[in-house]
């Protein structure tokens, strides 16, 4: 299979990026240094190519209510230029994807799933559509996006831009949309536009000192945050419950998945928790953690973070927090505890 | 391009033997393999007094992507360890082949089967 190459492959190519296969595309996983990105990113201001990720239009009279059917949340609540993180769920309310929506006007609207899942959104977006009076068109092989994260990254879109936005909306700028989003915790915005204007803005960017950061980067900044990584923290048998993101339900909406969700008793299941080593070492996804002596659970996601320099993972665990646990690494039990979410 | 020191062996997966002038051996990974690596976050070493036959998986170095072996260059026992990649391990990055060495070998028996640098470099060509 060949794999798809964003706008920017060849600059990335040419900065002498690792890369590798992430759902199918050829994406740089870092330049130099993931910890060096990371740094920046944190403390001054990192550039992510991601255009990999998905844009899918929703147009119509029932946009508000189909969004609202399918989504976690009521876009009712939402105002022009909004922007909404939340989940979409399957009909046991397991999450099928976690999504940032868009809302262009009342009638428009824009969904940006994961690479991965775009083949699967966008189907299950179609089957449910039919009592909906909705147009629903796939545009993510059009467009790109970047992200630009870090405690410069407004002073850097002022100047590339001439513009500001507020965290959580969005400002158009003819086919470009700008959000006060990201996924590192960091203030900063993220750039979507038609695939031959991509190289303009990453020039830009980078010449005024965004460092180009990997998705290596990308995935310590938001491991530290506790945010999910889409089939790693979640894979389909999961609920936004177990997930530990009740904030992006609303209940006084009717929604694919809210009957099973509201069946789940409160603290009946293992929910998603933080685990950071005492002792020294690097957590993986995959590895085995136990509680007095038996084993537990298993990281969904794993690292080592490059801002407090310890092992810390992510997992689905029946445990109170602050309980001790230990954590399986080549035949060792390394000590650690479980924290809550985030880690930073 | 990587750079290789004349004055050393080296092996086939990466590691650099240097023979001290009281016979034991000093052992590190090459600027090859840590850029390779790239950011060691993590170096799991052996004990003193740990034996190990040619080959053997002796120690660990972790990027924040990957865990790599790190293998006895020789057979030998470990008689000291770089204690400061405990606090540093990104001197394994920085200084590949002075400060970022790992473990000292008393050998056992004859050393074969290194390369030299010029081996090495076509190795990794």
């Amino acid at each position: 299979m060949t794999l798809n190459h964003t706008p920017l492959f060849k600059r990335h190519v040419k900065l002498g990026a690792k890369m590798a296969d992430f759902a199918g595309w050829e994406m740089p996983i870092q330049y130099k240094s993931i910890v060096a990105e990371h740094k920046s990113v944190r403390e001054r201001v990192g550039i992510f190519d991601v255009s990999h990720m998905g844009q899918i239009f929703v147009e119509g009279r029932q946009t508000i209510d189909f969004l609202s059917y399918v989504t976690t949340w009521d876009m009712n609540r939402q105002k022009d230029n909004d922007c909404r993180y939340c989940h979409i769920l399957n009909h046991d309310g397991k999450i099928i994807d976690d999504v940032i929506v868009y809302t262009l006007s009342s009638e428009e609207y824009m969904i940006v799933p994961n690479a991965s899942m775009i083949d699967t959104i966008f189907p299950w977006l179609l089957e449910h559509s039919s009592k909906f009076d909705v147009r629903i068109k796939d545009f993510s092989k059009d467009f790109f996006c970047l992200a630009l994260q870090g405690p410069d990254a407004p002073r850097l879109l002022g100047q590339h831009l001439n513009t500001s936005v507020n965290p959580f909306t969005l400002v158009r700028n003819g086919d470009t949309i700008v959000s006060g989003t990201g996924y590192t915790g960091e203030s900063g915005c993220e750039i979507i536009g038609p695939y031959s204007e991509a190289g303009f803005h990453w020039d830009s960017l980078v010449d005024m000192g965004a460092e180009p950061a990997g998705l290596g980067a990308r995935d310590t900044l938001r491991l530290e945050k506790g945010f999910l990584l889409s089939g790693q923290d979640f894979d389909g048998t999961q609920t936004t419950l177990e997930a530990g993101y009740s904030w992006v339900v609303d209940w006084n909406h009717d929604f694919i998945g809210k009957k099973s969700l509201e069946s789940q008793k409160p603290d009946s299941y293992p929910k998603l928790c933080g685990v950071i080593l005492n002792d020294r070492g690097v957590l993986r996804p995959g590895f085995q953690i136990y509680h007095k002596g038996a084993p537990v659970s298993k990281l969904t996601s794993g690292s080592l973070s490059p801002s407090i320099r310890k092992g810390i993972g992510l997992a689905y665990l029946d445990l109170p927090l602050n309980s001790d646990i230990t954590v399986e690494v080549r035949g060792n039990h390394l000590n650690g505890r479980v924290v809550r979410l985030p880690f930073l | 391009m990587s750079e290789v020191p004349e004055d050393l062996s080296y092996t086939k997966d990466h590691e650099w033997v240097l023979v001290e002038d009281d016979g034991n051996v000093k052992v590190g990974i090459t600027d090859y393999a840590q850029d390779s690596l790239s950011d060691v976050v993590f170096v799991e070493l052996p004990e003193v007094g740990d034996e190990f036959s040619k080959d053997d998986a002796m120690a660990v170095a972790e990027s924040v992507k990957a865990a790599s072996d790190i293998y006895a260059p020789i057979s030998g026992k470990i008689v000291a360890l770089n204690e400061k990649l405990e606090e540093s391990p990104e001197l394994v990055n920085e200084s590949p082949y002075d400060f970022g060495w790992m473990v000292i070998m008393k050998p056992q028996g004859e050393i074969t089967g290194l390369l030299d640098a010029t081996s090495y470099r076509e190795s990794i060509d």
